[in-house]
């Protein structure tokens, strides 16, 4: 299968009254068709706003994309004009928020704003957008379809408002779609639900999916690729079971076993991450997770780690003590 | 567990709020039904945890415990004595046992107070320090949350969300309270700075012999620190047990669900099989069901669980459950 979408040195900046933010440092990876990448990482490490660049939804605020290139297919979608682009966005590649209250407009109808979409993309009449957007939430399951087409959002709960924002995304057929932190504002048992759609909607379309969370539970169940990100890189990628299995970069190791588990035994102590996320306005020449890190030593602190492929192939790090931080793990094993 | 480790009882709490319309404003229209009979009881060093989705009613619980709303109805009992019915002075030191840590820690901090004054509030607001005491007082309780002492000059905005949620803890621990209620204390913080946090609180009741109401919507933390856990759905408390039960053998058809959709960070685990997704919403507070509350979700209901509430009973020793099936099995 080819890639979909490739994603080589995205550099993402914002200026503020406090200087440079360097949200993106340097993030490059491939999507293949069909597959569903996860990404995971704290808050300020860069994956909403990565994401947000792919979709060019940077360029208007005060952020810029500084360098890199984003090929969708073959076309390189940063050197896009805004029509065009306007052409890509929402038919080929669509994207769903993480508030569904905020990503819908309080005063149309749900109907009005799926139409919106179907007439603008696919040029069809109003009749028939109004017989298609009902066909898309029976499909995203919300009953009585036609009659919910008349509601406001404010009339719906969060799960039904994030199947809505599901179906408007879904509306054109889209190849790529990239879903931010969708299930973060929703209960478990709703999350749960979610979840069960998009598997769902993949299977069936073979859609392409990039997934960003910060919950390590959904994207183990839900991604076949997961990349990892730390302050605006992508610190460790690979098979989403390599990455469970044996996880090579100290944070990926650090975070999954900060998360406790119902199977397992609660009385000992979580492990946590010393210190915080770093101050993203300092361009770092070193690792960036150094000073949080148990691993570090004076090269670490110094010059920054290249990306290197560990025991299997397709299983990256940006680490210098990839090895030790996979021995250590096989001792306290054992 | 004797009665006389009882800390506090709560017998059939409720607190109902108002809502007011209509063409003149100040017409009752209806109420919510935030906590409809509630009934528990918290041991000495122990934490008692608390699970519920959004709007269960579990934030209200916390906060008619302090009574920082009044609640309409039932029995809080502080040692067995009568917390809601205490005024004055009496009132004033029972506060002081009873303290709370916030969800939010941007918006539970003075924005224009130091760090300082920050903790020494609790402090001055109890004549018996004196300026050098309270110092004195500070940086105990500055190193007792691992925050450094140079530190006491800085404002709130300067501290990540972690070192914020610190202070909050040093403003509980001000007093030396026996009871902190920790309402959702760790949600807004990222996975790794939760796991510090989670420690820390842990470190803490071990030195000081503390009792939690740790109340969270993640079961995995709740069932991490807790030593028994509650579940709540739509103001009742449907299953409380010890965590090991709530674990191995949990008997509410919700508690399973619950369960069920916690997602496992393991590939290898396939979720789906066996796993109960709930079809629907949590109904509205303002109109719930008749019977069992949880009936328009449940998979397993049968005409009794819409027609009648069920009794919340225990079921075995320290074992209760609000449930048709579980008591006709």
């Amino acid at each position: 299968m080819g890639n979909l979408l490739e994603i080589r040195d995205l550099k993402v900046s914002f200026a503020t009254n406090t200087g440079k933010v360097n949200a993106v440092n340097g993030v490059s990876y491939s999507v293949k068709e069909g597959e569903i990448v996860g990404i995971v990482g704290e808050s300020g490490s860069g994956k909403s706003v990565h994401a947000l660049s792919i979709m060019q939804l940077i360029t208007r605020s005060c952020g810029q994309i500084d360098s890199g290139s984003v090929k969708f297919r073959d076309i390189d979608l940063l050197a896009l004009t805004p029509m065009k682009m306007r052409a890509i966005r929402g038919r080929e590649i669509a994207m769903i928020f993480q508030d569904p209250i905020s990503s819908l407009n309080p005063v149309y109808t749900i109907g009005f704003q799926m139409r919106e979409v179907l007439e603008c993309h696919l040029g069809i009449t109003r009749a028939e957008a109004h017989d298609r957007s009902e066909q898309l939430l029976i499909q995203v399951g919300i009953s009585d379809a036609r009659q919910r087409l008349d509601s406001y959002p404010h009339e719906l709960s969060g799960g039904m408002r994030q199947r809505v924002m599901i179906a408007i995304a879904m509306a054109c057929d889209p190849s790529l779609l990239i879903a931010d932190e969708p299930t973060t504002a929703l209960d478990v048992t709703i999350q749960a639900q979610i979840v069960q759609l998009i598997k769902r909607l993949q299977r069936e379309h073979n859609l392409t999916v990039i997934w960003i969370s910060h919950d390590l539970g959904v994207i183990a169940g839900l991604a076949h690729t997961v990349n990892v990100m730390y302050a605006g890189m992508v610190v460790e990628r690979g098979p989403v079971n390599d990455i469970y299995k044996s996880p090579c970069h100290p944070y990926t190791k650090g975070l999954l076993e900060s998360v406790p588990r119902l199977d397992h035994k609660s009385e000992t102590r979580l492990n946590s991450i010393p210190g915080s996320p770093p101050d993203m306005t300092r361009l770092p020449n070193e690792c960036p997770f150094a000073p949080r890190c148990g691993h570090a030593d004076d090269r670490c602190n110094t010059k920054m780690p290249i990306v290197e492929t560990t025991y299997s192939q397709d299983h990256t790090v940006m680490c210098w003590n990839w090895r030790d931080v996979v021995n250590g793990d096989s001792h306290s094993d054992r | 567990m004797t009665d006389s480790d009882i800390l506090i009882e709560v017998k059939g709490l409720k607190k109902y709020f108002p809502i007011k319309g209509g063409f003149v404003f100040d017409r009752q229209i209806g109420q919510v039904k935030a906590v409809d009979g509630v009934s528990f009881k918290i041991f000495r060093g122990e934490t008692l945890g608390l699970v519920g989705e959004s709007g269960s009613g579990k934030t209200t619980v916390g906060r008619t415990l302090l009574r920082l709303e009044e609640p309409t109805e039932g029995e809080i009992l502080v040692e067995g004595e009568d917390f809601r019915t205490m005024r004055g002075e009496k009132l004033r030191l029972m506060r002081q046992r009873l303290q709370m840590i916030f969800q939010d820690p941007y918006s539970s901090l003075n924005p224009r107070m130091k760090v300082e004054a920050l903790i020494a509030e609790p402090l001055e607001l109890q004549s018996k320090y004196n300026r050098a005491a309270i110092r004195e007082r500070v940086f105990e309780l500055m190193d007792l949350v691992s925050l450094p002492r140079q530190f006491r000059d800085r404002y709130p905005h300067e501290f990540s969300g972690g070192q914020r949620q610190r202070i909050g803890i040093a403003r509980s621990l001000a007093l030396s309270p026996d009871l902190i209620v920790c309402d959702e204390s760790i949600a807004s913080l990222d996975v790794s700075i939760q796991a510090q946090i989670i420690n820390l609180l842990e470190d803490l009741q071990s030195r000081l012999g503390l009792t939690f109401l740790f109340i969270a919507h993640d079961l995995r933390m709740v069932h991490h620190i807790s030593s028994r856990i509650a579940v709540m759905y739509l103001g009742k408390i449907m299953e409380l047990a010890p965590k090991r039960k709530i674990q191995h053998t949990p008997m509410h058809p919700y508690t399973k669900a619950l369960i069920s959709a916690i997602p496992v960070p393991d590939p290898q685990i396939d979720q789906e099989s066996g796993q109960i997704v709930l079809a629907g919403d949590i109904p509205s507070p303002t109109n719930p069901p008749k019977g069992c509350v949880f009936c328009t979700r449940c998979p397993q209901a049968i005409d009794i669980c819409i027609e009648k509430q069920p009794e919340y009973i225990e079921i075995e020793p320290e074992h209760f459950i609000a449930c048709h099936l579980a008591v006709s099995s």
